[in-house]
């Protein structure tokens, strides 16, 4: 235990941002290591096999499932058009005939004799994989993906909703500590991406959608709001499937909370640039936060300096990250290497913050996260 | 109706009275008749249709008591005060009110009773005018009306609260809940279903519950994938059967699976019949049974093979006479009563089920009310018995 | 072997931390020696799921002056006192654990069974697809793809029963392709435990593209289940498909002396062990970040269901959604407004290991988890049941008593003990708040011991179970249960204040301490760890203790860090309606078990 801090978000100016791109099934990829490619770029497509339907052969002729077939009209494999006859039974003289028709288009993937029933299969649908941020394909996976490079800001948020999204960021809040209640969202926000404060009404929320607001990048949200906005509760911390029209990122937590003053003025400073958001959490083995990417227009990089963070230290600046203190940030004066007892007569290891306002207080060091910068900086 | 003439009829009366007169006769009143009636009022008649005039009097003095002479009141009637009497009837001495019934509605009556001793007869003042005529609410049959109402407010309560989607308590039928495991043995050893609706009619009130459940039982045979197999003693409870199973396939979406070869007409003959499901049984070992309907002396028939052939098997009859064979041979019963709450209870539908809980509700009560009015008429009260059967306290 | 077996190494690499522990033979007993923990290295940037077990091994050295690593390998054998270990057992949830899916023909019969085997085994059941589950074909295409699982149980018939349903299954399985969740280049492992005679079809649909196993049918015929086998098997491809696809557990596997198994299978078969041995009715809980396992063995039946999202961090939201904010705030006994309320929860979601600093906090915190437990034990209530389908005999005498088959096999009367385990059962600042959440979440009737697993080595022994039994029975015994006393709940209703039961405690001093126990309130009696007291309880007419109404019993009960817990708030528990009443009750109950500081200050 060594180690028990929380690694906090990463909000760097100017970074290495290397992203994934992977077709959920294998298929073709479409660009090639050196291309330069803009975020709507598409660089991988597959098909992604229909559904499929079954159709009870034997139930509608009213024949054994061991004959169907000989009474099949279409074979596996066959295509075949809605409405058309796939299997038909013949009666006495023609007469009394019965037949089965396919219920959509496809083709015809089995036939069985020991259920009676048929699977058609539907045609697939094409999937395209884009390259989600302007920069350059360094890497390809044969059938399967490619990685893109860029350089530019990269921020972490702590929650959010709704899936990939992009566009220019533009400034609705003067000061970290603003609520947006919608009155600033007009039709120029169209297809923008929003910088406001510490907190997003649910209007403000309605009405961006409505007006078709790209995304927002927020502080705090009442968890009613984001209940009512959604229509139902979320339960466990998986997001991004969303279907919202609009990509929602918190960079703090739940309720207003002031969004830290770094974060907000690095993206008031990237105002007019275009950014590539997710929404996407996913809080459980395998961490995935929101992120907001925008790359910078610099040339490639020449060396990649790395560095080990150093872990909680005296001095590092901090963030509560619960109450009574939450959000508050601090500078780290002591870290005592015993347990010590906190309120709730929890022994704990603790550490000692001197708070912006100059308050000391022992907290435990579960309860604050690091302000860290990026593992690799280009200055 | 006896008609009596005027004098005549009362000729040995009359002898009998010359002689029982004879003593007061001496006292110088032999001649004049007896005391007349009393207080005489005549009415509408009160809880009819129209057409009746109600007319209650004091009896006379001197019936059965004073002279003792009367023998009889004459009612006389008349559309004008002073003239045109008719006689109607006489009814005997002691009653004390007359219903006229042949009254027209809207025409004003005088009635005058006449105290009789078979020669003289004193009138008494004439009575009226009266007018008969017809009365909204019978107040003798405000009992009925307290009950309907009250068990048609429990029905539409409960209806209401089901509606509202408020959970109605039902006992749970054990029976009814082994539909579901009934059916799903049968699909998982791969045997079929066997449902026999009893072997009376489609007017008898059993069949017809034992049809309701079976489109649910075949529901559920849709939707697992089940072959049906329902074997009938009457053409009209096959298409009866045919269209109910029809329906339930395709409600769920299964009329695919839909096989009317399988439900068929066997013999109208009582032992014909047990004779060809037994055989079906032996020779398609169906894992589950129902048997849910009217039933003679071919259930325990029935039921034994079946048991025998290691079906789960679920009884539903009112034959009394017959439950003891069911709940001992098959897994579950349904007893009188509940084979009719079975479709409320399988459906859940409000309207069913608020008015299966309303009726129950409405059944308690009455139990109660019986109850205590048999506890007080023990006691010698009866103004409880007396308002349940007459509505009057 | 058993007698040579000296030191004993066992680890269970959790989704976030693995813990080791050493254990000893001193004399003719095994004792826990010490234990360490470390980071869990299965994700990026590690992917090596031996660092973190080498890790939290060296703390273990570090702490017993032993030297039992060599180059990066573990010594085993030992080498005299002090180098190396004789056995080194391993479990493993990291990665998400097992997740199945499994498939049957009749939903509440094969379809359950199979549901069992696999939460036997230790998997977590994401859908149970059956003939009669009410979704289109396509549709059961469309969740077997979109699923992934790691494996998938395909049962359905008894032998000789349908085959038609169970090539139906065969085929949509087929139809959808599934892939599994790590690495694209083996085939997806597939049980069948199905109907003998749908073999031959079940091989032909799926035998080509699918890694098929087939083992005895889990229901040979609706009487019995037979999950034995079926288990086994998942077991085993655990470990073959799912673990050796992992990163590092190669490495892991070949240090281990018996194959490494899923986490809550491995507690499952302690718990059977347990209960077996002492002829017990056990209830297991294990309440995690983002799942809850519940355990139990009633009338020798073992059952575990897992909700998969139930738990006190990352499914934290989940309780919250499920319970709804009433359910919650029902337990805390204060003000507490309902949008601070959720934005507290959804923080403790977003933020998954912080821990509470002040005593509201704190309240809060055990307010969710009490929900969460309860839900939880709820589902599993609906899952450990009888076998249903099957043929009843009756009498004439059953004419108005016909019950149902499939009726819930927990029995809160008959339970003997419950064990509680998590961070949030586990790391309650004062053992009577566990206590206290365990009995609020399961409501136990008549005489119940209380028990919490402080370290969570329950995994560890329930695979070491499998090589050394006497060892695993001895440490659990003795250093891994913290017992917290025994809770005597009269089960029945009466009216605020009036009598309930009488009841006398002999303590172990002789001393006789004789109570008139009233209706909604809580006693505590101290009785502490390894004491034993006789107790004579006479409850009025209307109360039951476990003799029966109005029954006297007479029973010996045992003690703990806590000691005699006298509940008498009802069965049902009657929690009052009105807020300001209901709090006060509540502060009652916390100060007469003494179970939070300062509570009388607000």
């Amino acid at each position: 235990m060594a180690h028990a801090y929380t690694p906090g978000l990463r909000i760097t100016d100017k970074t290495l941002v290397r992203k994934e791109r992977r077709l959920p099934l294998k298929g073709e990829v479409l660009t090639a290591p050196g291309n330069r490619v803009q975020a709507d770029t598409v660089v991988a497509r597959t098909d992604l096999p229909g559904g499929i339907q079954t159709v009870n052969i034997a139930g509608i002729l009213g024949i054994p499932p061991e004959d169907v077939r000989r009474y099949m009209v279409k074979q596996e494999g066959d295509g075949v058009e809605e409405g058309e006859v796939i299997a038909r039974s013949r009666g006495f003289f023609g007469l009394f005939t019965a037949i089965a028709k396919s219920p959509v288009t496809g083709h015809i993937e089995s036939v069985s004799d020991v259920t009676g029933q048929v699977i058609i299969r539907e045609p697939s649908s094409p999937v395209e994989v884009d390259a989600y941020v302007d920069g350059e394909v360094v890497e390809v996976f044969e059938n399967e993906g490619c990685v893109v490079q860029t350089v530019g800001t990269f921020i972490q948020g702590i929650f959010g909703i709704g899936g990939e999204s992009r566009g220019e960021l533009i400034k609705v809040a003067d000061t970290p500590a603003d609520i947006l209640t919608g009155d600033e969202i007009d039709g120029s926000c169209r297809g923008k991406v929003l910088i406001s404060g510490a907190l997003v009404t649910r209007e403000a929320l309605d009405k961006a959608a409505k007006e078709g607001v790209s995304g927002i990048i927020v502080g705090g949200i009442d968890d009613r709001d984001l209940m009512d906005f959604l229509g139902y509760e979320i339960g466990v911390a998986i997001t991004g499937s969303e279907e919202k029209g609009i990509t929602l990122i918190i960079t703090e937590g739940f309720g207003r909370m002031k969004m830290t003053s770094r974060t907000f003025e690095l993206l008031v400073e990237r105002v007019g640039k275009r950014a590539s958001i997710n929404g996407t959490t996913q809080i459980r083995a395998g961490v995935i936060r929101p992120e907001v990417i925008i790359p910078l227009d610099t040339g490639p990089l020449s060396d990649e300096t790395k560095k080990e963070s150093p872990g909680l230290e005296i001095g590092s600046p901090v963030r509560i990250i619960r109450e009574p203190y939450f959000g508050a940030l601090g500078k780290v004066l002591t870290l005592p290497s015993e347990l010590q007892e906190i309120e709730t007569e929890a022994r704990v290891r603790v550490l000692e913050v001197q708070l912006e306002d100059g308050r000391r207080v022992v907290l435990p060091r579960a309860n604050v996260e690091m302000i860290e910068e990026g593992r690799s900086v280009i200055r | 109706m006896r008609r009596y003439g005027r004098r005549a009829p009362y000729a040995t009366e009359f002898i009998i009275g010359i002689l029982l007169l004879g003593t007061s006769a001496v006292q110088g009143e032999a001649l004049s008749g007896p005391a007349p009636v009393t207080q005489v009022v005549a009415i509408d008649k009160p809880n009819d249709s129209g057409g009746s005039v109600l007319i209650r009097w004091k009896r006379s003095a001197d019936d059965g008591a004073g002279m003792m002479s009367v023998k009889g009141y004459e009612i006389l009637r008349s559309v004008e005060r002073e003239k045109g009497y008719e006689h109607l009837t006489v009814v005997p001495a002691g009653v004390e009110e007359y219903v006229d019934n042949t009254t027209v509605d809207g025409t004003s009556y005088f009635y005058i009773i006449g105290a009789t001793d078979g020669v003289h007869r004193t009138d008494s003042d004439p009575v009226g005018p009266v007018m008969s005529s017809a009365q909204w609410f019978h107040q003798g049959r405000l009992n009925m009306l307290i009950a309907t109402v009250l068990l048609s407010g429990l029905v539409l309560w409960f209806i209401n609260r089901a509606k509202k989607g408020k959970k109605l308590y039902i006992r749970p039928i054990a029976g009814l809940q082994a539909v579901d495991e009934a059916v799903g043995r049968a699909t998982e050893m791969g045997r079929p279903v066997l449902y026999v609706p009893g072997i009376q009619d489609m007017d008898n009130i059993q069949t017809i519950a034992g049809i309701v459940i079976l489109g649910r039982v075949a529901e559920r045979t849709a939707q697992y994938g089940t072959p049906l197999i329902v074997p009938t003693s009457r053409s009209l409870v096959m298409t009866a059967a045919q269209e109910t199973v029809k329906e339930a396939y395709l409600n769920v979406g299964r009329p695919d699976a839909y096989n009317p070869d399988l439900i068929r007409y066997l013999t109208d003959d009582q032992f014909g019949y047990a004779a060809g499901v037994d055989g079906m049984m032996v020779r398609e070992k169906p894992a589950a049974i129902f048997y849910m309907g009217a039933f003679y002396a071919e259930s325990l028939i029935l039921a034994e093979t079946g048991h025998s052939t290691g079906a789960i098997q679920i009884a539903g009859t009112a034959m009394p006479a017959q439950l003891p064979f069911f709940v001992t041979a098959c897994d579950y019963t349904l007893i009188g009563e509940e084979l009719f709450a079975a479709s409320a209870y399988l459906s859940k539908e409000p309207l069913l089920l608020g008015s299966l809980k309303g009726q129950d509700w409405g059944k308690a009560i009455f139990i109660a009310i019986l109850l205590l009015g048999s506890i007080l008429a023990s006691f010698g009260h009866y103004f409880l018995s007396d308002w349940l059967t007459t509505g009057s306290l | 072997m058993e007698g040579e077996i000296r030191f004993i190494l066992a680890t269970d690499c959790g989704s976030t931390t693995t813990k080791a522990i050493l254990i000893e033979r001193r004399g003719e007993e095994y004792r826990l020696v010490v234990r360490g923990e470390a980071p869990t290295t299965v994700e990026a940037p590690f992917e090596d799921v031996t660092r973190g077990v080498l890790n939290a091994i060296r703390e273990v050295e570090e702490l017993a002056g032993r030297r039992i690593l060599e180059g990066g390998e573990i010594i085993k054998p030992s080498k005299g006192p002090d180098e190396g270990v004789d056995i080194y057992v391993s479990t493993s949830s990291a990665g998400g654990g097992l997740q199945m899916m499994v498939a049957g023909v009749v939903k509440s019969m094969t379809g359950e069974s199979a549901a069992r085997a696999a939460l036997g085994a230790g998997a977590i059941v994401m859908d149970v697809i059956a003939s009669n589950d009410g979704r289109a074909p396509h549709q059961k295409v469309e969740r077997i793809r979109r699923f992934r699982p790691d494996m998938i149980l395909l049962s359905g018939g008894v032998d000789g029963g349908t085959v038609s349903h169970v090539a139906e299954l065969a085929e949509l399985i087929a139809a959808a392709e599934p892939r599994p969740r790590f690495g694209s280049g083996y085939s997806l492992p597939i049980i069948y435990a199905g109907n003998r005679d749908a073999r031959g079809i079940v091989k032909e649909r799926l035998g080509a593209d699918t890694a098929l196993e087939i083992v005895e049918n889990i229901r040979p015929v609706l009487e019995r289940e037979n999950l034995g086998p079926a288990r086994g098997k998942i077991h085993e491809l655990f470990m073959e498909h799912v673990m050796a696809h992992a990163p590092g557990y190669r490495k892991l596997m070949s240090w281990t002396d018996v194959p490494i198994m899923p986490t809550p299978g491995a507690v499952g078969l302690l718990i059977e062990l347990i209960a077996k041995r002492d002829g017990i009715e056990v209830i297991g809980v294990d309440i995690g970040g983002a799942t809850t396992d519940v355990f139990s063995v009633f009338k020798e039946v073992f059952n575990r269901t897992v909700s998969a999202n139930l738990g006190m961090s990352y499914s934290v939201s989940n309780v919250l959604a499920e319970a709804g904010v009433e359910k919650i705030t029902r337990w805390i006994p204060f003000e507490v407004e309902e949008i601070g309320l959720r934005n507290t929860i959804r923080n403790k979601m977003i933020r998954p290991t912080t821990v509470p600093q002040n005593l509201q906090e704190l309240l809060m915190e055990q307010a969710v988890a009490r929900e969460a437990l309860r839900l939880a034990f709820e589902q599993h209530k609906s899952m450990a049941v009888g076998l249903k389908g099957i043929q009843q005999e009756r009498t004439i005498s059953d004419v108005f008593e016909q019950t149902a088959t499939g009726a819930t096999l927990v029995d809160m009367m008959d339970l003997d003990m419950i064990v509680g385990s998590g961070g949030v059962l586990s790391h309650a600042p004062r053992r009577s708040q566990a206590a206290l959440m365990m009995i609020d979440a399961f409501l136990p009737e008549g005489v119940t011991r209380l028990a919490v697993d402080s370290i969570f080595m329950m995994p560890q022994l329930g695979v070491l179970s499998t090589v050394h039994q006497q060892a695993a029975t001895q440490v659990f015994d003795r250093d891994c249960l913290i017992r917290l006393g025994t809770c005597i709940a009269p089960v029945g209703l009466a009216e605020e204040d009036e009598p309930c039961m009488k009841l006398k405690v002999t303590l172990p001093s002789g001393e006789d301490v004789e109570r008139e126990v009233r209706f909604g309130e809580m006693i505590l009696i101290p009785l502490g760890v390894g004491e034993g007291a006789d107790i004579v309880m006479d409850p009025v007419k209307e109360f039951d203790v476990g003799a029966g109404r109005g029954k006297v019993l007479k029973t010996t009960v045992e003690g703990g860090v806590v000691g005699i817990i006298v509940d008498a708030r009802g069965r049902p528990l009657q929690l009052p309606e009105r807020a300001e009443l209901r709090m006060r009750k509540l502060k009652e109950w916390a100060m007469a078990l003494d179970a939070y500081p300062r509570l009388d200050l607000w």
